[in-house]
């Protein structure tokens, strides 16, 4: 409405301009001869602009009533905007630029998809020559370089395992199952499988869980979330004999699960970021060896799993995460 | 009785690799080579047990386990990279016994082949009515008792002091690193850590004394530990 009386205002005063002028003209001239005559005249021009302000206002009041609303989704523009001659002309012009935007959406969804079948095929297709590197370095364990070379296809194992599941978190409403997942247990999977890494670093890893204690969840991705909160804790601890402490009990609201360091904790103002994508802070620069990626992924992967995730962090002193399993 | 492994892998190192580690273990094995005769080779060959990739060209790993099982019940474990829980699933479906995920461990898939084996063929597995035997010099380690013999004198050991003699007398001369060591004492429940693999070796020193080696455990500097054949002279 306001949009039409705005568009509308030149009209009204173009007419009431003439109409003065018009009145002016005729009464100098004498063309009035009663004052019932001159009220005529003006009901009668006022009568004629109502009539037009409600045609215009009818035949286009589809079109200002879309005018006035935001759409919220892409298909909002294409309701018509009625039969009038501009209301058509919008209705084309709207369906011409979906139909384009449409075309441009496709061919990027498709981009996607050929670049997600590719990660997932690359990712696979390393898993080869690690395989073998692998086999040969079992050979030849315990020699010195051979354990650097080790440690570096860890490095790389470890990269390749992030990519993969950053490909499937795109299509993780197909991919997960919420099940009955004993703490314990997948708690010390994740810890032996890091054992290297926990050796390496003389850290010694610490798990109170009840053996009988369960959460539900999504095994594979709950893993995943643990693996990533392991490395963090392993890698940002320096200097030996420190623990990382994963514990688990019954909060308030819920099972929590908690990993707990004695490492370089995050300092204050990176703390509030750590889980957008590709930010590293100051930590991240120091130890040169963080993608940003990690707790990002995790903070993802628990909000699709509707799992709770707080971190607390004092630097010189440690770095918790605390997921809480809400009932 | 000598066992026939069939190895079907199209990535020839990987293939070269664990054929040849496996024939380390007395079994004999087949290589296929040629993807589009897998079946063939498989009824010519009559394998006791076969190792089967799943990205294989053309026909995947779970198809040929699918026509493998048509005409045999040998077993079947299939080696493969994608490790989603779906991929173990449908090889199990498609008929395999076991599945074994890339990067791995040459223990496990010795292990499991060994298991397969004793499932399928029963007592005629070769490792089973043989102890396993650790010799160096005069010194011999029987791990499954576990315990040391030398010059007729008998140490009874733990089972961590079983592991570290184990490896130490395998590498000699070559000395062991302690990340290593520490590897093999971690135990999936009870994680160790420095101060268990100190204890472990004084353990061991002490029984090695009982029973007349001295100094033949030295500790190298900044690295690990070596075990020394220092008892040669004396015999």
């Amino acid at each position: 409405m306001r949009i039409f009386l705005r568009d509308h205002m030149v009209f009204v005063l173009l007419y009431l301009f003439n109409m003065i002028f018009l009145f002016m003209f005729y009464r100098n001239l004498g063309g009035f001869e009663t004052l019932e005559n001159t009220y005529y005249f003006i009901f009668l021009s006022s009568f004629l602009l109502g009539v037009f302000l409600l045609y215009r206002y009818f035949s286009y009041k589809r079109l200002y009533e879309k005018l006035s609303k935001t759409p919220s989704k892409l298909e909002d523009t294409l309701s018509s905007a009625g039969n009038a001659p501009v209301s058509e002309g919008v209705n084309r012009l709207l369906r011409a630029q979906y139909n384009l935007f449409q075309e441009q959406i496709q061919m990027y969804k498709r981009k996607q998809a050929e670049h997600l079948t590719f990660i997932h095929q690359w990712v696979h297709q390393m898993k080869t020559p690690i395989s073998v590197i692998h086999l040969i370095l079992q050979e030849n364990q315990g020699e010195p370089y051979i354990e650097n070379i080790a440690q570096e296809m860890e490095r790389i194992s470890r990269g390749l395992n992030m990519a993969l599941n950053m490909a499937r978190l795109n299509g993780f409403e197909h991919d997960f199952t919420i099940e009955t997942v004993p703490l314990h247990a997948l708690v010390s999977e994740v810890v032996n499988e890091q054992k290297r890494y926990f050796i390496r670093k003389r850290l010694y890893p610490e798990v109170r869980i009840d053996l009988g204690m369960s959460v539900k969840s999504d095994r594979k991705w709950l893993k995943f979330i643990l693996e990533q909160l392991l490395v963090n804790a392993i890698k940002y601890t320096e200097g030996e004999n420190k623990k990382v402490i994963v514990l688990a009990y019954v909060g308030e609201k819920g099972k929590v699960l908690e990993v707990k360091d004695q490492g370089v904790g995050i300092p204050r103002q990176d703390i509030r970021r750590v889980f957008e994508p590709f930010y590293t802070g100051e930590n991240g620069r120091r130890f040169g060896e963080s993608t940003g990626m990690g707790l990002y992924l995790v903070n993802e992967i628990c909000k699709k799993l509707d799992h709770q995730i707080e971190i607390e962090s004092k630097p010189g002193e440690g770095t918790l995460v605390r997921i809480v399993f809400t009932d | 009785m000598e066992y026939k492994i069939m190895l079907v892998e199209d990535d020839d190192s990987i293939a070269k690799l664990l054929g040849s580690h496996i024939e380390k273990y007395g079994y004999k094995t087949i290589t296929v080579r040629d993807f589009d005769r897998i079946l063939d080779i498989f009824i010519e060959a009559n394998p006791h047990l076969v190792l089967l990739d799943i990205n294989l060209p053309k026909y995947d790993g779970y198809y040929w386990c699918r026509r493998l099982r048509q005409v045999s019940i040998n077993p079947i474990i299939l080696i493969s990279a994608r490790d989603g829980e779906m991929d173990q699933v449908m090889g199990i479906e498609s008929g395999a016994d076991d599945y074994i995920t890339k990067p791995f461990y040459y223990d496990v898939v010795i292990a499991k082949i060994k298991s397969q084996l004793r499932r399928c063929y029963g007592e005629f597995a070769p490792d089973v009515s043989e102890e396993r035997k650790v010799e160096l010099e005069e010194l011999t380690l029987y791990p499954e008792r576990p315990e040391l013999y030398f010059n007729g004198n008998v140490a009874v050991l733990t089972k961590k002091e079983a592991i570290l003699a184990e490896i130490l007398m395998r590498k000699s001369p070559r000395s062991v690193s302690r990340d290593v060591l520490m590897e093999k004492l971690w135990d999936d429940q009870v994680f160790i850590d420095e101060n268990t693999l100190n204890v472990n070796v004084a353990r061991l020193r002490k029984k090695l004394q009982e029973i007349g080696i001295e100094d033949a455990l030295e500790t190298v500097r900044g690295h690990g530990y070596r075990l020394n054949v220092t008892w040669r002279k004396m015999g």
